[in-house]
């Protein structure tokens, strides 16, 4: 079995593909203008921060680096395309030649293109309804080599695409639309239009038992498009549409070929994240995958870990934290939460809402506010070693190891003290 | 041109025409289509096509939300329904 | 800017005139007379109908103005009225559309084509100068037939933001006038480049002048005795300025008209695309119909030369044999740009703007479509490599105005002009109406 997808994106751009509208509407029909209706006299102009996505795209999925980027009229009528062409790419898309690393295999991807989307068409009896909203919105399609062969590989695949596009800011968790290429043998079924994640598996494996039973009933399989009726899950014969010959595609005149901007993106690829702590700390690479899969921050505090000890914490805090919910704790709150987890505190949505707006926060079983005291008596007495501190952290130690004695208590608690109080302190 | 051709055409830019018409238009493409065969022996194949007769460089658009300042004038030729556009059956 | 003293009966004068020679489809009733630009039918002007002298249009009041008419507005012009056109500028004669302009020398014969209506305009009215679009001659040569001066500018000089697409990689707005001097007044205030147009640049313009004359011996065949005698008295009153007259010859010259043609129809019917009645323009009524049906139904409404276009385009950029027509003339647009282009270092390229005086209405019509099409063999080859041209009066035979075409290379338009208005000093222009 081969299955090949190409999954639209829809680029997270404040304004539209070619014109100022806001891609941010509910009203129907609210946010257009001559340009996205396709009217008479007006004229596409290209959004940068649509190309610099895709440029950041193509990089992740380690494409060939494109030198110019033009776009193509694409003519096919149907109500939903208000000038009866799309623009999309063909000679010059912005990217080819990628891939997407999977357990078993690497999925080749054979292009990236940027392109607009047509309106919102609602099947009425008799008529249509189209919301010009959604037209113009940058797409960007990303086309695979059928090198997809089960339905596992299907799930691993889209899960390590969406992170990727996570990673440069694309999140497409409502808005993913794939066309399904699947074959069984011979002959090539295309499956178009599918929404969501749960339908593409859903199609994939209709397609996967309608093609078994016609192969097994020694039938053939057509090649042909079809679509995905949801309610019914199955796929159904579709529309005769525009081929290859009849797009009639030429060069957007009204565009020109563009430098593609050199990414800067930072490439994070979360499963091979996870699967170095994995290596290096002795954690669960699943359970760190889940963990950063789409989850940028607790990514970034997983930095945070310097053995083993410390990952098993960070990765039992942000447990917690996804648990409770709490997105947003920033580096320093999570250290200090960090710190209360490794006294062996019991970490409760409280206590993280506690730390969170900067509350004190009791630890152990020496009394903190017998801490405080004792940190301010020795910050009294020995002013100098304030001074000190800024430019010596062996003095903040000195500190700790004197209080800690004196008072019997854990260092590391008084360390959480010391240091907001001296924070507390330069601040006044 | 094979009748089924020019047929298959004209399906493509979605005309219909008369029999009369479709007559008079058949014998106008063949004919002018005949003229454009002249380009054949140009010797260009091995230069660039240009796809404009200038140099013309990529300005781009920053990505700015600015709404269109007559919004109501858009739809007013069209036929709306609870603010959607209504299109043809499919 | 041309101005004199307001006429308050100047819109019920030009009501009367139009009736006589249909060269306007909408007139602005408030315009008084002093200082006005007409639009060519194509480009949008915000609240007036524009339909590109097509049915399918019927009905297209744009909510914005071109950005070119933006311009003339913002610089004190007044609007005077929309000017008829060939359906989408498809045509040499101006009557390949409902209202045919007829021209002002005699009413028998065509304006030109395709911005017939913004030559008539030009040739009547006094102190107006013309906004016009030119795809592959649509200014030379109705400027040409009927006396004025047609500016085309080269390509991506005036945004096409506001224009009516014929062919998007061809399209140049210009300027018609009574003389260069108003034709630089406008071009100055509406050139330069647009947020609004991808292809329009900022480009320096520039005027570096040459005393050399040089001709295309292909491009001579053909032309009518008449129009051959003007323009060869033009030529020696050029020497007994100074100008050398040279002669080149440019065998690849010939294949300009098919790769124009073959380059214009593609894009063209891709533009056309979405006339589908149900947006703006003509609307369909019954929505119940299968939409392929519906779509059919409206595209009716396209003029017979408007129909072949779109069927000669899409033929010729179909995926088998795209490479054969589209491609090729987009390289054939290479070569002919790069020996127009070394021609043009160091000079000026002359011909007459067309072949013939305006023929007659029905003279026109009885052309075969590859006669029609090869009506604009002089103009056709600076179109189509995007090069700055003039069309001037040069000569009269029989009262029938003839026309000249100087060519300049890529943004060497001031040249034009400066030629152009030196040439206005010895010889003057004949008018038959000055409203």
């Amino acid at each position: 079995m081969k299955i090949g997808l190409e999954v639209h994106v829809a680029l997270p751009t404040k304004s539209k593909l070619f014109c100022a509208c806001s891609t941010d509407a509910t009203e129907p029909n609210s946010s257009i203008c001559p340009i996205c209706m396709g009217f008479p006299g007006s004229k596409p102009m290209l959004n940068r921060a649509a190309l610099d996505y895709a440029s950041n795209v193509s990089r992740t999925l380690g494409c060939m680096p494109a030198q110019m980027v033009s776009f193509v009229r694409k003519v096919y009528f149907y109500p939903d395309l208000p000038k009866s062409y799309q623009i999309t790419q063909l000679q010059e898309p912005v990217g080819v030649d990628g891939s997407v690393e999977i357990s078993s295999k690497k999925v080749k991807i054979r292009r990236i293109q940027l392109e607009e989307d047509p309106a919102k068409i609602i099947r009425e009896s008799g008529y249509t309804l189209m919301d010009f909203n959604r037209s113009g919105i940058p797409l960007l399609e990303i086309v695979t080599e059928p090198d997809i062969a089960s339905e596992e590989e299907l799930r691993e695949f889209l899960g390590e695409l969406r992170s990727i596009l996570y990673y440069v800011g694309i999140n497409i968790e409502k808005e993913l639309k794939v066309d399904l290429n699947i074959s069984l043998s011979k002959a090539r079924v295309e499956v178009k239009n599918v929404t969501g994640i749960r339908n593409l598996v859903d199609a994939a494996n209709y397609e996967i038992k309608r093609q078994t039973e016609l192969t097994s009933k020694g039938k053939e399989v057509v090649q042909e498009t079809r679509s995905y009726n949801e309610a019914e899950v199955r796929t159904e014969s579709s529309r005769e549409k525009e081929s290859d010959e009849e797009y009639g595609f030429i060069f957007e005149p009204d565009l020109t070929s563009y430098k593609l901007p050199s990414s800067n993106a930072k490439v994070v690829l979360a499963s091979k994240v996870a699967r170095e702590y994995s290596r290096k700390y002795g954690a669960k690479e699943k359970t760190i995958l889940e963990l950063i899969q789409f989850d940028r921050e607790s990514y970034a505090l997983m930095d945070h870990a310097k053995d083993k000890a410390e990952m098993q914490k960070i990765i039992a805090v942000i447990e917690l934290l996804k648990k409770y919910e709490s997105t947003g704790i920033g580096n320093e709150k999570f250290e200090e939460l960090l710190e209360i987890a490794k006294s062996g505190a019991q970490i409760n949505a409280e206590l993280i809402k506690k730390v969170k707006s900067g509350q004190r926060v009791e630890t152990s079983s020496v009394n903190l506010q017998s801490i405080d005291k004792e940190i301010t008596t020795m910050i009294k007495n020995h002013k100098e070693l304030l001074k000190e501190y800024e430019k010596n952290p062996k003095a903040f130690n000195f500190i700790v190891g004197e209080v800690a004695a004196k008072l019997k208590a854990n260092p590391r608690d008084v360390a959480i003290r010391l240091r907001a109080v001296l924070e507390k302190g330069f601040k006044d | 041109m094979e009748d089924s051709d020019f047929d298959r055409l004209l399906k493509v830019c979605r005309l219909r025409l008369g029999a009369q018409e479709r007559k008079r238009m058949e014998a106008d493409i063949t004919e002018i289509i005949g003229y454009f065969n002249t380009i054949d022996n140009a010797k260009v194949d091995d230069l660039e096509p240009s796809y404009h007769p200038t140099k013309i460089s990529g300005k781009l658009r920053e990505d700015k939300v600015r709404p269109f300042e007559n919004p109501d004038q858009l739809l007013k030729g069209t036929k709306t329904h609870r603010f959607y556009v209504v299109g043809p059956d499919l | 800017m041309p101005t004199t003293k307001p006429n308050p009966k100047f819109a019920e004068e030009l009501s009367k005139l139009n009736k006589k020679l249909n060269f306007m489809s909408v007139i602005n009733s408030s315009a008084n007379g002093k200082s006005l630009f007409s639009v060519k039918d194509n480009l949008c002007v915000k609240g007036f109908e524009s339909r590109a002298g097509s049915k399918i249009l019927s009905g297209y009041i744009p909510p914005f103005n071109a950005t070119a008419v933006q311009r003339m507005l913002d610089s004190g012009y007044e609007f005077v009225g929309k000017t008829v056109m060939d359906e989408f500028g498809f045509g040499s004669f101006g009557t390949n559309t409902d209202i045919v302009a007829k021209n002002p020398f005699d009413e028998t014969r065509v304006a030109g084509g395709s911005s017939s209506g913004a030559a008539v305009a030009t040739a009547v009215i006094k102190n107006h100068v013309a906004i016009a679009e030119s795809t592959g001659g649509s200014i030379s040569n109705p400027a040409s037939f009927c006396g004025v001066v047609g500016f085309t500018p080269t390509y991506g000089t005036i945004s096409r933001y506001g224009l009516i697409d014929y062919a998007n990689s061809l399209d140049k707005v210009g300027v018609m006038g009574r003389r260069a001097a108003d034709i630089r007044a406008a071009f100055d205030r509406i050139k330069g480049a647009d947020n609004y147009d991808s292809t329009c640049s900022d480009s320096k313009i520039s005027s570096t002048p040459t005393k050399k004359l040089m001709i295309i011996e292909q491009l001579m065949k053909g032309i009518d005795s008449k129009v051959l005698s003007s323009f060869d008295l033009l030529l020696s009153k050029m020497q007994g300025m100074g100008y050398k007259v040279e002669h080149a010859s440019l065998d690849i010259i010939d294949k300009a008209i098919p790769a124009y043609y073959i380059i214009s129809m593609a894009e063209a019917s891709t533009n056309l695309a979405k006339y589908d009645g149900y947006k703006y323009g003509e609307q369909g009524k019954d929505f119940t119909k299968k939409y392929n049906d519906f779509f059919c139904d409206a595209r009716s409404s396209f003029g017979i030369e408007a129909k072949r276009r779109i069927v000669l385009g899409t033929f010729v950029r179909s995926a088998s044999v795209k490479d054969k027509y589209y491609i090729k003339a987009l390289k054939f647009r290479t070569a002919l740009t790069s020996k127009l282009s070394s021609i043009l270092k160091d000079s000026f390229l002359i011909s007459p703007t067309m072949p013939t005086v305006a023929p007659k209405i029905d003279e026109a019509a009885g052309l075969s479509l590859i006669k029609a099409y090869s009506m604009d063999s002089l103009t056709i080859p600076p179109n189509l490599s995007g090069l700055p041209h003039i069309s001037f009066p040069c000569g009269y035979a029989n009262g029938m105005p003839i026309g000249a075409q100087l060519i300049s290379s890529h943004f060497n338009d001031y040249a034009l002009l400066d030629f152009v208005e030196s040439w206005e000093k010895s010889f003057k222009y004949e008018f038959k109406y000055n409203l």
